[in-house]
C-alpha cells in the first residue's frame, strides 16, 4: 500500500510539472502535427503539384505530300496541315495546358536563346524537311530537343511526350513500308488507308490511360473517394511519425521520472523516507512503480489523442495493447537502468542528450528509411540492437495488421529487455542505499 | 528511565573520523542537546541514531530497540526533523503531511485528524492548501517539524532546526520544542547556538572533533569554568604586543588570541579589567572594545577546547 502511495505522489508531481507535461504530451503531438500540416497539401491533391514547364517551339516545317488525319484524334482537335503543326498542336493542346506552357518562336536561334536565358526549360526545333522526311519511305524524320542542362524533371516530361509521339510515327512508317512491299505501287488506296488507320491509332494512344506515359487528370471529375484516399495517404505518412515520437518520448519520460530517485536523494526526502518505518524495498518499489504508471499514462493518452486528432488507426485492440504494455515496461525499466548509473541529477543532462537521443534515433532509423527497401532492411536490422527498435517494430506490426503472434513476439522481446534492465537497476539502487 | 542509551558509537568516512566513541543517555521526557561547532559530529551522531547510517562500532537503544538488532522498531518510535527542509515542494502542506502520515502507517480518519491537529500545532491551518514552494523559510521549517509529529512519536530528533530562519520563526520553534517536552516527548536536539541549548535543555553534551568532551546540566557545565567571567577585547595593535603582559595580570585565568580578538577568562571582571587597561597603556596599546559575559557554555567550550564555540 505504501508503495502505491509513493507512486501516486510521484505521479501527482509529474502531472503538476509543466515541463514534464510539455515533453510527455505536447512535443510528440506537436511534432506529428507539424508533419500532418506539412504533408496535408500534398496528400489532399493526391500527387505533387509541378509548376508549368515552359517550352518554346521553332516550327520550321515546310510541309510535304498532302496527308490527312482524323482531327478528333489530335489532342485539342487542332487542324494540322504539316507534321510540324501536328507536333505543335499536341504540345499546345488543352489537355496539356496545365502541364506545359508551349509557345512558338520564329527560328531555331530564338528558341535556343530562350533556353540559354532561362526563359524556357526546353526548346523544340522542328526542321524544314520534317514532313518530307516523314513522307519519304527511306527518310529519317527528327526533332531537335534543346534543354537547360541544370533541369531534369520538366525536360524529362516533355521528352517523354515527344518520344511517345515519335514512336507512333515510326510505327506508321513501318506500316507503310510493309504495305508497299505487299501491295505494290499500284495499290496506293490501300497504303493510304493503312497510313490513315495507323496514324489515328497512334494518336489515339495518348487518350488511353492504361498505356499513356503521362496521365493528365481532370480535377473536376474526381469523386469523393479521392478525398478519402488522400486522407488515408496523410494518415499513412503521420502514423509512423507519431508512433516514433511516442516511443522516443516514452523513453525520455521513463528516464526523467526514474531520475526522481536521485532528485529525492538530493532534496533529502529520500533519506527522510528511510527514517520512517517503511522498508527500503517498499520505498524503491514505490519509486519504480511511479515510473511505470507515468509512462503508462503517457502512452495511453498519446494513443487516444493521436486517434482522435489525426485519425490514426493503431491496429487491433489486442495487438496495440500488447505493444503498449511491452513499450511501457521497456521504457520504464530502461529509465531505471540508466539512472542507476548516475551519481546525481546533473549527470542527467548528458544522459538525456546522449544515450537517449542516440538509442532513440537508432531505434527509429527504419521509419526514416521507408522510401528505400534496401536501406530499410538494413535500418530495421540495426534498430533491433536497441529496445526502441523493438518498440517501433511492435508498433508497425500492429498498425500494419500483422498477426497478433508477431506483435506478441516483439512484446516478449521488449519484456526480456525490461527484465535485464530492471534487474540491473534494482541491484544497483539497492546496493547504493544499503 | 532512559529513552536513549548510546554506547561507544564510532563512524568514519574514509580517513575522516566523524564520531569517535560517543556515549550518552537521554532520560525519558527531557530535552537533551548536542552542542558543538559545525563539523563536530552532531549530525553524524543523530543520523546513526535515526538508522540512516550504520555505526562502525557500538550500539544504541531507543526505548529498548537496538539500532543494530531492531532498526524498524527504532523507526516506529521515532520522529526525525532533518537539518535541511525535506518536503515535496510541489505538494501543498496538507498533501505533504498526508503523504508522510501514510509513510508512518496512519490511514483513514486517524490520518485526517492528525493532519488537522498538526496543521493547527504548527499554525498553518489557513495555508494548508498552499504549495510548500510558495512558503517562507520559517513556514517550511514548521511543516518540516510537523511531519515528524504526525504519528505522535515518543522520541523526536531535531537536527539544527533553527538554521537560517528569522528570529520570530526561531522563537516559535523553540516554544514548540518546549511544548513537546511538556507533552511528554523526549527530544534529542542538536545545535551550534549556545543560547538555544542553554534555554531549552535539561541536559547538554558538548561535542568537538567527533568526541563528546563533556555533558551535564547547564549548571553543572558552567561549574567547570567556576565563577569566571569571559572578557572579549579588541585592541588597536597586534595581539602579541599585550599577550605576555596580560597573562601576567593578577586574576587572568586563561587568555586566547583568535582572529584579532582576545578571549580572557577572569576571576572577577571588575578587578581585572582596570589592570588590563593599565597594562595596555604601558605597552602604548589602546583597547578599542570590551565585552563582558557571565559564566556560560561559550566559556565552557573555550575552557575545554581553547577555541570559541562560534568558529
Amino acid at each position: 500500500m505504501k508503495a502505491i502511495d509513493i507512486a501516486l505522489k510521484d505521479l501527482t508531481s509529474s502531472m503538476r510539472s509543466k515541463f514534464a507535461l510539455v515533453f510527455m504530451f505536447g512535443v510528440p503531438l506537436l511534432v506529428t502535427g507539424m508533419f500532418y500540416f506539412m504533408f496535408g497539401n500534398i496528400a489532399s491533391q493526391g500527387e505533387f503539384s509541378l509548376p508549368q514547364i515552359s517550352v518554346v517551339i521553332a516550327n520550321l516545317d515546310e510541309g510535304g505530300p498532302k496527308f490527312q488525319t482524323n482531327t478528333r484524334n489530335i489532342p485539342g482537335g487542332a487542324k494540322a496541315d504539316t507534321m510540324g503543326e501536328l507536333v505543335v498542336g499536341i504540345l499546345q493542346s488543352d489537355d496539356l495546358a496545365e502541364l506545359l506552357d508551349a509557345r512558338l518562336v520564329p527560328d531555331a536561334a530564338a528558341a535556343k536563346a530562350a533556353v540559354d536565358s532561362q526563359q524556357a526549360q526546353v526548346a523544340i526545333i522542328i526542321p524544314t524537311d520534317f514532313s518530307t522526311q516523314f513522307a519519304d519511305i527511306d527518310g529519317t524524320a527528327a526533332i531537335e530537343f534543346y534543354q537547360d542542362p541544370t533541369l531534369t524533371i520538366g525536360p524529362g516530361i516533355v521528352r517523354s511526350i515527344l518520344t511517345q509521339f515519335m514512336d507512333g510515327m515510326s510505327g506508321v512508317k513501318i506500316a507503310v513500308n510493309v504495305a508497299l512491299d505487299e501491295g505494290g505501287p499500284a495499290n496506293y488506296a490501300l497504303i493510304g488507308q493503312v497510313v490513315q488507320q495507323y496514324l489515328d491509332e497512334s494518336l489515339a494512344q495518348s487518350d488511353d490511360p492504361e498505356t499513356a506515359l503521362l496521365e493528365v487528370r481532370n480535377p473536376q471529375t474526381r469523386a469523393v473517394d479521392e478525398e478519402q484516399e488522400s486522407r488515408n495517404t496523410l494518415v499513412g505518412i503521420v502514423t509512423p511519425i507519431m508512433g516514433g515520437m511516442m516511443i522516443f518520448y516514452a523513453f525520455f519520460t521513463g528516464t526523467g521520472t526514474a531520475q526522481s530517485i536521485l532528485k529525492e536523494e538530493e532534496d533529502r526526502t529520500l533519506p527522510r523516507l528511510f527514517t520512517t518505518p517503511t522498508p527500503q524495498s517498499i520505498i524503491l518499489s514505490g519509486k519504480f512503480l511511479a515510473v511505470f504508471m507515468t509512462v503508462l499514462v503517457q502512452v495511453v493518452v498519446l494513443l487516444v489523442a493521436a486517434r482522435l486528432i489525426f485519425g490514426i488507426q493503431w491496429g487491433g485492440l489486442s495487438s496495440i495493447t500488447l505493444m503498449a504494455v511491452g513499450m511501457v515496461f521497456v521504457a520504464s525499466s530502461f529509465g531505471i537502468f540508466v539512472n542507476s548509473f548516475l551519481k546525481n541529477t546533473r549527470q542527467g543532462g548528458v544522459v538525456f542528450g546522449g544515450v537517449l537521443t542516440v538509442t532513440g534515433m537508432l531505434g527509429m532509423i527504419g521509419i526514416f528509411a521507408m522510401n528505400s527497401p534496401t536501406a530499410q532492411r538494413l535500418a530495421n536490422s540495426v534498430s533491433l540492437l536497441v529496445p526502441q527498435g523493438w518498440a517501433v517494430r511492435g508498433l508497425l506490426q500492429s498498425v500494419n495488421g500483422q498477426p497478433v503472434a508477431d506483435v506478441l513476439f516483439s512484446m516478449l522481446v521488449m519484456l526480456a529487455w525490461s527484465a535485464v534492465f530492471f534487474t540491473i537497476g534494482i541491484w544497483r539502487f539497492n546496493r547504493r542505499y544499503a | 528511565m532512559n529513552a536513549i542509551e548510546v554506547q561507544e558509537i564510532y563512524k568514519a568516512f574514509g580517513d575522516v573520523k566523524a564520531v569517535q566513541g560517543v556515549s550518552f543517555n537521554v532520560r525519558q521526557g527531557e530535552i537533551f542537546s548536542l552542542l558543538g561547532p559545525n563539523g563536530a559530529g552532531k549530525t553524524t551522531t543523530i543520523s546513526m541514531l535515526a538508522t540512516l547510517l550504520r555505526p562502525d562500532q557500538g550500539d544504541a537503544q531507543v526505548l529498548g530497540h537496538s539500532l543494530r538488532q531492531d532498526a524498524m522498531g527504532v523507526k516506529s518510535v521515532l520522529g526525525v526533523v532533518p537539518q535541511e527542509i525535506a518536503l515535496y515542494e510541489d505538494l501543498s502542506a496538507r498533501e505533504n503531511l498526508t503523504f508522510w502520515g501514510k509513510m508512518y502507517g496512519l490511514r483513514g480518519a486517524e490520518l485526517k485528524i492528525r493532519v488537522d491537529e498538526v496543521l493547527e500545532l504548527i499554525g498553518l491551518t489557513e495555508r494548508a492548501k498552499g504549495r510548500v514552494e510558495k512558503f517562507s523559510g520559517g513556514m517550511k521549517r514548521r511543516v518540516n517539524i510537523g511531519v515528524a509529529l504526525l504519528h505522535k512519536p515518543q522520541v523526536i530528533y531535531m537536527d539544527e532546526p533553527t538554521v537560517g530562519i528569522d528570529p520570530q520563526s526561531r522563537r516559535n520553534i523553540l516554544d514548540s520544542v518546549i511544548t513537546l517536552k511538556d507533552q511528554g516527548m523526549t527530544v534529542l536536539y542538536t545545535t551550534h547556538y549556545m543560547e538555544e541549548a542553554q534555554e531549552i535543555s535539561d541536559h547538554i553534551a558538548i561535542m568537538d572533533h567527533g568526541k563528546l568532551i563533556t555533558q551535564g546540566t547547564h549548571a553543572e557545565l558552567v561549574k567547570i569554568v567556576g565563577e569566571r567571567d569571559r572578557l572579549t577585547l579588541t585592541i588597536n595593535a597586534e595581539s602579541e604586543r599585550v599577550l605576555d603582559t596580560w597573562r601576567a595580570v593578577d586574576g587572568v585565568a586563561q587568555i586566547i588570541s583568535e582572529n584579532g580578538t582576545l578571549n580572557i577568562l577572569a576571576d572577577d571582571s571588575n578587578l581585572v579589567l582596570p589592570r588590563l587597561f593599565d597594562a595596555a597603556a604601558v605597552e602604548d596599546v589602546r583597547i578599542t572594545s570590551v565585552e563582558i559575559q557571565e559564566p556560560n557554555l561559550e566559556a565552557v567550550f573555550l575552557h575545554l577546547t581553547g577555541r570559541a564555540l562560534r568558529d
